[in-house]
């Protein structure tokens, strides 16, 4: 006892903790991946709130493309929801950046690795939010004929393997 | 092993481990004994040392005949050696020369033979193939004759045999991932004194028995269009035999095809159940989920009726292919992101009426709405319960006042109309008096149409060899096999359609992109241009894929084909009224 009171007479600064600064801590989480975000998300239950904000998963989605029209916004929350975008559609594409070679050119093998990977890159960046949305609707329709807890009719399986959309 | 060569001095430019032995030889020219020559003893090449320099003369005839011979004629020499024993080389060097140049010899059948004696050693002359008795044709390649494949009924030995014929010439098939081997063959006919023994085959791999297991299914297909069923029957047999000793996609491809032959030779044809056409829409739902092909074809016709649509207020769908309505989504999505906002939007799906599940049309009418609605565009839905082929305008409820751009989109569906005579220029006359801004054909790449039945079984043979094995890539990485395997029962059965159907019943009459080019340029259409951005599209979809290394899109004249490696598989095209 003496020892803690000892302690707090002694301290001076009030100590920083970051749960108190909300702003501060989404402007650090927009700035983490996807998988940071999701340890994130079980430190506590305010961090767990704030990682299923939707917005903060707008932004991962488009970090790495051009800018959205208006009106997406609407459509993929009725679609359901960034977040869902993310993990479904958007993710499984980034992680094969590196990896991928894209034939655009009609000049697959040319360059090198990191050639490759920037044309991937740039490409992805015109046309990758097209064809996410394009996939994430195709996603949604399935879904709403199949029962809820109906998992295996998915048409986008074919970009990775399975990937758990369990809750978190 | 060219470009070692090259650096050697360039003498003796041969494929395969010819490479290394000929190096060896020009080192030890020196050495004089009669044995055998050591270091080319390594690399399993018996040579007299005494004989060197005679083996390399012939080396450079060699290489001068292969030179002079056109191209369609060396590539079997791959094949062959296999069957030659290489490793006597003198011998087989005399054999090449002879085959290249069989107008050296006064009698190319006799010396032919002659040469085989000392290559085989010795080998049961069979008291078959006694001269002069029957008049038989034999093809000049003996390998690829039946009698190479052991204990095969087509090989009777006793009691009248059969005047077998092998006319005409097979089609050479590519070499397509080391799954399935070229097959050349030069049928020549040769009067019957050509004693050719059954020839003991030196290396039975499983490229081999793959060789072996193509010449087969062939062979059958042969038999079957010439009317010979007792031997097709016992090809059949073998067929599954050999499959078996097959794995991957060859071993599947095989079985389907041995399936319709056999129901072609026993004529049980597939008998239309009621169940059918919901199972057939299931399959198709799995093959959907799989593999590209079917994302390939909807996302560049989507983005064609995208661009046909830009700036209309009013638009009108008209769909002939159903199943499942999996392509709207996109559409639906793609109109309203666009600058502007979505345009009213309706479509008018046409199928056939299904017995064991009537609502079929409306469930997709009522998921496409709950969709539009999500989303935020105004939908309206109305689908027709015909047959294709008995569409007529005044089914459509086409609006001339309504100021409405109309498409119409036709995935895998226009070929089926092939088989009924004058189907398909009434629906294409009728779809010219709908007046459409656009029209979307998607087509597999494959002339399954020809008049000939035999053509039709080996472009078919190579056409689902290729597609199976694109689909392989899957096996490797998806977990949910029951997807790939459902696929593949989708394909199975458009297979035992070609095969084993005819007439009416023969509905998978796939035709080239070229055939239906000319057929809509003589109804009055023009192409129009998929633009680049249904190329780049598809092809990220691609990249995407695990897997999918193998995919190429392409762009000829305006359409755009989905090819594995360097066979196009899927087409699609545009297409407006000619002004």
């Amino acid at each position: 006892m003496a020892e803690g009171r000892r302690t707090i007479i002694g301290a001076k600064k009030p100590k920083f903790c970051i749960n108190d600064h909300r702003d501060l801590l989404v402007e650090i989480m927009k700035r983490l991946d996807a998988r940071s975000l999701g340890v994130a998300a079980c430190v506590c239950r305010l961090w767990c709130s704030i990682t299923r904000n939707d917005a903060l998963w707008e932004h991962l989605c488009f970090r790495h493309a051009l800018s959205p029209p208006s009106g997406v916004r609407t459509v993929v929350v009725a679609l359901g929801g960034y977040k869902r975008l993310y993990m479904v559609c958007v993710e499984p594409v980034l992680s094969r950046l590196g990896t991928v070679k894209i034939g655009l050119d009609g000049d697959s093998g040319g360059g090198g690795t990191d050639g490759d990977s920037e044309v991937v890159r740039r490409v992805w960046r015109r046309y990758g939010t097209q064809l996410s949305l394009s996939l994430f609707s195709v996603d949604y329709y399935e879904r709403l004929g199949a029962r809820p807890d109906d998992s295996s009719a998915s048409s986008l399986t074919f970009l990775c393997e399975p990937v758990n959309l369990g809750r978190c | 092993m060219k470009r070692e060569h090259q650096e050697s001095g360039r003498k003796y430019p041969l494929t395969g481990g010819e490479g290394c032995s000929s190096k060896g030889k020009m080192r030890d020219e020196g050495r004089g004994d009669g044995s055998m020559d050591e270091e080319l003893a390594v690399l399993g090449y018996q040579v007299k040392s005494s004989d060197m320099a005679d083996v390399a003369e012939k080396l450079v005839q060699l290489d001068m005949a292969m030179g002079t011979v056109q191209e369609d004629g060396i590539s079997h020499l791959s094949c062959d050696t296999i069957h030659y024993n290489p490793s006597d080389i003198s011998c087989w060097l005399e054999s090449m020369l002879y085959e290249l140049n069989p107008c050296q010899t006064s009698d190319p059948n006799s010396s032919f033979s002659s040469i085989q004696s000392p290559i085989l050693g010795q080998h049961p002359q069979s008291s078959i193939f006694s001269s002069a008795k029957q008049s038989q044709f034999y093809e000049d390649n003996s390998e690829y004759d039946l009698r190479a494949i052991p204990g095969i009924a087509a090989c009777k030995s006793s009691g009248p045999t059969p005047d077998f014929q092998i006319e005409g010439s097979f089609k050479r098939l590519k070499y397509d991932s080391g799954q399935i081997s070229t097959l050349p063959v030069k049928s020549e006919a040769t009067d019957g004194s050509v004693p050719e023994p059954a020839r003991p085959l030196v290396l039975v791999d499983s490229q081999e028995a793959g060789v072996r297991l193509v010449h087969t299914l062939m062979a059958c297909a042969e038999a079957v269009q010439n009317d010979n069923l007792q031997i097709a029957d016992a090809l059949v047999k073998r067929i599954s035999l050999l499959a078996v000793s097959q794995a991957g996609a060859m071993q599947k491809v095989a079985t389907y095809f041995a399936e319709g032959l056999a129901r072609r030779i026993y004529k049980i044809y597939p008998q239309k159940s009621s169940i059918d056409s919901s199972y057939s829409d299931i399959l198709q739902m799995h093959f959907y989920e799989t593999c590209p092909y079917l994302k390939f074809a909807h996302f560049t016709a989507n983005q064609a009726i995208l661009e046909a649509f830009a700036g209309a207020a009013k638009v009108h769908v008209i769909d002939f292919s159903m199943k499942q309505g999996t392509q709207w989504p996109a559409l639906l999505q793609a109109l309203a992101l666009r600058p502007g906002g979505p345009p009213t939007f309706r479509l008018t799906e046409i199928g056939p009426p299904q017995p064991d599940n009537p609502d079929a049309l409306q469930q997709v009418g009522w998921k496409l709405t709950q969709f539009a609605d999500a989303i935020g565009v105004e939908f309206h839905y109305q689908f027709v319960c015909e047959s294709l082929a008995d569409l007529e305008p005044s089914m459509l409820d086409i609006r001339p006042g309504a100021d409405e751009t109309v498409a119409v989109n036709s995935v895998f569906e226009l070929h089926r109309l092939l088989a009924q005579p004058g189907a398909i220029e009434k629906v294409l006359s009728t779809v010219k008096a709908i007046r459409p801004k656009i029209v979307t054909i998607v087509e597999q790449e494959a002339n399954h149409n020809g008049p000939v039945f035999l053509d039709r079984f080996n472009e078919a043979l190579h056409y689902y060899s290729t597609l199976f094995d694109s689909l392989e890539g899957f096996a490797l990485t998806q977990s949910n096999s029951k997807d790939l395997v459902m696929s593949e029962v989708f394909l199975g059965r458009q297979i035992c359609n070609i095969v084993a159907c005819e007439g009416s019943e023969r509905v998978e009459r796939h035709e080239a992109l070229a055939q239906w080019r000319a057929r809509m340029e003589s109804a009055g259409f023009e192409p129009v241009h998929l633009g680049s951005n249904a190329f780049k599209q598809a092809s990220i979809l691609l990249a995407l894929l695990s897997g999918g290394d193998g995919y190429r899109v392409e762009e000829t004249n305006g359409c755009l084909m989905l090819g594995w490696h360097t066979r196009p598989l899927i087409a699609t095209s545009a297409w407006r009224q000619a002004a």
